[in-house]
């Protein structure tokens, strides 16, 4: 019998809209997955993680990510996380793990927030390609043991309130020290720039993930899961012209994928 | 007709000038004429709740009372390729077959011009959740959405609402698409002073489905006894008149009393019901269950219902006393045709309604999500040919359930207006660095990446162009196969006011054009008619000679390798589009164009991709400037818009298609707003502005003079062709009968455009980027 398939949960709150292509990432890094609506929590502790995608879960209502961080089904997410299931926070999915508390994770309560965005170009939402950096070791979370230190990668940004920022002046000194920054916004050389276009929201160091101190959950502003397929990469990448006319390439993975092949690594090694 | 148990409101009786006070006092747009043919198909007086059914199913915008005739008598609809025609809430085109199975892409095209330009985000934002109700109630997966903007001059007397009115418009449209999570893949803007008072606003949706999974319009065969189930939001007071007033001329006066009639959006509760409504398709298939499905929009449930059950030959019984209501003593007539977002109607065998009203009230918990919200029994579908409408135990209507959605036909006078348009006669300019930086500064050809980076264009994940990057937008269409859909939406509203018959043309091709630049075979168009008042013969006109042009374009340029035409499968009459000072805004057949790629992995963009690569142009450089960028930029309009040649056009849309398919080009792009020069510097700049490949041009394969050959909007394209493939470009344009020239190479950190053995452009890459990425956002400052 082959070994069984790391098995994720794609949580649907009211609201979302990234559901359906992070199932998708899911799948192709070779896991099982299933979108689970926030009233299906009857046994959604037997997933062995957890990918919170994005959208307007609970349409924002009072700030982006609030309600959904007190759905029930959280509470069940955070004792999984506690026994170290890996989860991924995408965009409002990011949202609503620093609203819970989860991220940074440091005092189980609300440290940071992430505010409207700082863009001297478009105020409100924006969507852009944007390229992070993996300013730890590989391995640092469970979402990076194939990305190398000072490795780069493109993703889209898809957001209006992306900005991480937080009014205690130590935290950012904290998380530098204990690693939990893991991709800054980057040039595609990887020089990490605080103006824009660079850093695309004003977020503080450049920070565009965080993990907590463990590093089995990590809440991520730019959307991975639009970035794990060749074909997915914008017109102007060079990877991408270098396929054209390749089904095969198109459909090959693109560096974001590694954030779910990492997840899968991690089940396996640590939950199954 | 049968009886009814409220007052009757005496016409029959009423001498015609007491009945127009009466009706205009009462806001019903019915005429004196359409009022007593109301009591002529009911045999009596009407009820008020009659009198509201018939205003709202008789106005232009529900009844295409005007425009219907010319559309019937001209329009090829008709095609192998077309699943469904332009009948129901979507047109089906043929996306082709995959594993045996034929699937169709579906389309719906429409304007929401009126309500946008009073209160624009809402009327943006209800464009852009109505177009979505449209496809998605075929029974499809809903994929992308464009939207095609006309604003006034941000330049001009009204500069300021101008740019409020975009700005709302911009952002209305990001809120409603970006929350419910469908992927805006295209658009085009338009700046000028004929849309001061009137803006446009038109949107455009796609979905998937297969052929065998469509759910119609209309009731399922034996569906006598089946539940009509109102589903979505509660209604309230909303959008009452909508459709009415879409059909009346905008008098800024009434700016506060038509806001009542503009619907309020709720793109939350829309996403949750977009997911459970697919859960129904899933569950109904399954089943094997015959459903009717239908988008609530103008007229709302009176629209909905009578058409779901008149479209298959039954009538209706409908206790509007069920309806889910939001407000405490709403009248029958309210209930019946306001138009509350976020509402469709299902006809439903009794037997599968408790699974229905399960996905919808327990699964994704409607009413927990919206005060009010769910899914409801109301009525039931008839054997009789009666729509009747009962409220709190009376019969408040019972109409012939045909007089209700049959609506009425005029048959509207055209003359043609005085039209004095010259041709200047321009000097050779000194500084051509100049003009083509103030060409690429114009609003209409700058980057509109200050609109579209407000819209997510990456969300589901299938954007395989997104926009901005090339002529067209491209998704891949089905997962598991190799399909490709492209779209993209065109119509230069200054050719339409030199020429409204060649304007729509222009448009036509130019879709067709800017969906084969990214390799793709135009499969389909749609056509939202945006024109000024039909009443007036020279409106009327206009509206004949764009749909005259549209339906010449569509027959000529024919679907690849066939004769048949590339059919026109759904679209709009937005009329009345003026001022209240009588002023119409330019005609504006917009159209969009729907392309097919079987294998989306040789989808190519504009930009330049490498150095010392050769440029080639297809498409003769004519004397073609009316219209122009560059003539407005002189402040002159000009009078000789380019003229589409069919058999060239198609045979050079046929070579761009057949040279992507072989791989042989590096990139393309097609040649309009701006001129040869405006695309080359495209090319240089890329849809994100950061090329780093110049190019050097000569125009001497030409004998016109210099700013003609730069700037003449002739149609055409320009290639990036590696060295190696030219030959074999050559070989198949000669196949086609076109002449492909060589006009440079892609080469250094510069654009430089000589003639006749002298530099007239020379400009750094950097100053393109300036003037091309600061246009836009300082017309929207």
């Amino acid at each position: 019998m082959p070994p069984k398939k790391p098995n994720i949960a794609v949580v649907y709150f009211p609201g979302n809209n990234c559901e359906e292509e992070s199932l998708r990432a899911v799948l192709a890094s070779g896991m099982d997955g299933k979108i689970v609506r926030w009233n299906q929590r009857k046994g959604i502790e037997k997933y062995d993680g957890f990918v919170i995608p994005g959208g307007w879960a609970y349409e924002d209502r009072i700030r982006a990510g609030v309600i959904a961080a007190k759905d029930p089904v959280f509470e069940i997410i955070k004792k999984e996380a506690s026994g170290m299931k890996p989860v991924l926070g995408i965009c409002n999915g990011a949202q609503a793990l620093v609203e819970c508390g989860m991220i940074p994770g440091l005092k189980n309560k609300v440290e940071m927030a992430l505010a409207p965005n700082k863009n001297p170009f478009v105020s409100g939402y924006y969507c852009t390609w944007v390229n992070v950096r993996n300013v730890q070791d590989k391995g640092r979370c469970a979402f990076t043991s194939f990305t190398e230190k000072d490795g780069i990668v493109p993703m889209p940004i898809a957001h209006g309130e992306g900005r991480y920022v937080t009014k205690d002046r130590e935290l950012l000194d904290k998380l530098v020290k204990n690693k939990q920054i893991i991709f800054r916004y980057s040039t595609k050389e990887g020089k990490i720039e605080d103006g824009f276009p660079t850093n695309p929201n004003g977020a503080m160091y450049g920070i565009a993930a965080i993990c907590n101190k463990k590093g089995n959950v990590m809440a991520i502003m730019p959307h991975p899961e639009r970035a794990s397929f060749i074909r997915q990469l914008p017109g102007s990448a060079e990877l991408k012209n270098k396929f054209a006319g390749s089904i095969e390439g198109m459909e090959g993975a693109a560096p974001a994928r590694q954030l779910f092949n990492s997840m899968k690594k991690y089940v396996e090694e640590e939950i199954l | 007709m049968g009886g009814v148990d409220t007052d009757l409101i005496d016409i029959k009786g009423v001498p015609d000038n007491a009945l127009r006070d009466f009706l205009k006092k009462n806001a019903v747009s019915l005429s004196v004429f359409e009022a007593r043919k109301v009591v002529e198909l009911l045999g009596r007086n009407p009820t008020l709740t009659e009198i509201y059914i018939f205003n709202t199913q008789w106005s232009e915008h529900s009844s295409y009372k005007s425009s219907r005739a010319v559309l019937k008598a001209l329009l090829p609809t008709q095609a192998p390729n077309v699943i469904l025609g332009p009948v129901e809430d979507s047109g089906i085109v043929e996306l082709g077959y995959i594993n045996r199975e034929r699937y169709g892409i579906v389309v719906s095209h429409e304007s929401h011009n009126h309500p946008s330009q009073v209160v624009p985000y809402e009327g943006a934002a209800t464009g852009v959740g109505g177009i979505i109700r449209d496809v998605l109630c075929m029974g499809a997966k809903v994929i992308a959405t464009a939207d095609p903007l006309r604003f006034g001059n941000p330049n001009g007397q009204n500069k300021n609402k101008v740019k409020y009115i975009a700005n709302e418009v911009i952002n209305g449209i990001a809120g409603y698409g970006n929350a419910v999570g469908i992927p805006n893949i295209c658009g085009d803007v338009y700046f000028n002073d004929s849309f001061d008072e009137n803006c446009l606003v038109n949107v455009v949706c796609l979905g998937i489905l297969k052929e065998k999974d469509v759910i119609h319009s209309y009731a399922p065969k034996n569906a006598e006894g089946f539940d009509i189930i109102v589903v979505g939001k509660a209604t309230d007071n909303s959008g009452f008149g909508g459709a009415a007033f879409a059909s009346l001329i905008l008098d800024e006066k009434d700016r506060e009393n038509n806001r009542g009639a503009v619907q309020v959006p709720d793109p939350f509760l829309k996403n949750v019901i977009i997911r459970a409504s697919y859960a129904v398709f899933e569950e109904a298939r399954k089943q094997g269950i015959g459903l009717g499905f239908k988008d609530m929009g103008a007229g709302g449930i009176m629209c909905s219902t009578s058409e779901l059950c008149s479209g298959s030959n039954f009538g209706a019984d409908i206790d509007l006393s069920k309806v889910n209501v939001s407000m405490k003593g709403l009248p029958p007539y309210i209930i019946a045709c306001s138009e509350t977002q976020e509402r469709f109607t299902w006809i439903s065998p009794p037997q599968f309604t408790k699974t229905l009203l399960k996905i919808y009230n327990e699964d994704f918990e409607l009413p927990s999500i919206s005060i009010g919200a769910g899914a409801f029994v109301v009525g039931k579908v008839t054997g009789q040919q009666d729509y009747v409408l009962r409220h709190e135990g009376k019969i408040v209507c019972d109409a012939p359930v045909k007089s209700v959605t049959e609506g009425i036909r005029y048959e509207r006078r055209k003359t043609a207006p005085k039209r004095n348009f010259k041709e200047p006669n321009l000097k050779e300019t000194d500084d051509y660095n100049r003009a083509l930086l103030s060409v690429l500064q114009h609003p209409n050809v700058a980057s509109k990446a200050k609109a579209y980076k407000h819209y997510d264009t990456s969300v589901m994940g299938n954007a395989v162009v997104e926009t901005g990057y090339a002529d067209a937008g491209v998704i891949k269409a089905v997962e598991g196969s190799n399909f490709g859909v492209a779209l993209k939406t065109d119509c230069n509203p200054m050719y339409c006011r030199i020429d409204p018959y060649w304007g729509a043309v222009n448009a036509v091709a130019e879709s067709m054009r800017n969906v084969a630049a990214v390799g793709a075979v135009p499969s389909a168009l749609t056509d939202c008619l945006n024109y000024g008042n039909p009443e007036k013969p020279e409106a009327f006109y206009d509206f004949y000679e764009g749909v005259r042009g549209i339906a010449d374009a569509a027959k000529n340029l024919y679907y690849k390798g066939t004769k048949n035409p590339v059919p026109v499968i759904s679209g709009n009459v937005s009329f009345y589009n003026e001022s209240a000072s009588g002023k119409s805004v330019d005609p504006s057949p917009v159209i969009a164009c729907i392309g097919v790629l079987k294998d989306y992995s040789k989808a190519i963009t504009m930009k330049l991709k490498k150095e010392n690569t050769n440029l080639l142009l297809v498409g003769d450089r004519k004397d073609e400037l009316g219209g122009s960028v560059y003539y407005e930029v002189n402040n002159e309009v000009g009078s000789v818009v380019p003229i589409i040649d069919f058999e060239k056009e198609r045979n050079m849309i046929y070579a761009v298609v057949d040279a992507i398919s072989a791989g042989l080009l590096l990139s393309c792009h097609d040649i309009s707003d701006g001129g040869l020069a405006a695309t080359i510097s495209e090319m240089v700049l890329g849809g994100d502005a950061d090329g780093e490949i110049g190019a050097e041009i000569s125009l001497d394969f030409t004998n016109l003079r210099a700013y003609k050959a730069l700037f003449s909007q002739t149609s055409g394209f320009v290639f990036e062709v590696d060295e190696k493939n030219v030959q074999r470009l050559h070989n198949l344009f000669k196949f086609y009968k076109l002449n492909l020239i060589k006009i440079g190479s892609t080469a250094g950190r510069n654009i430089l455009i000589t003639k006749d053995g002298k530099q007239i452009i020379n400009l750094p890459i950097s100053k393109l980027k300036e003037a091309w990425t600061t246009g836009f956002a300082e017309a929207l400052e």
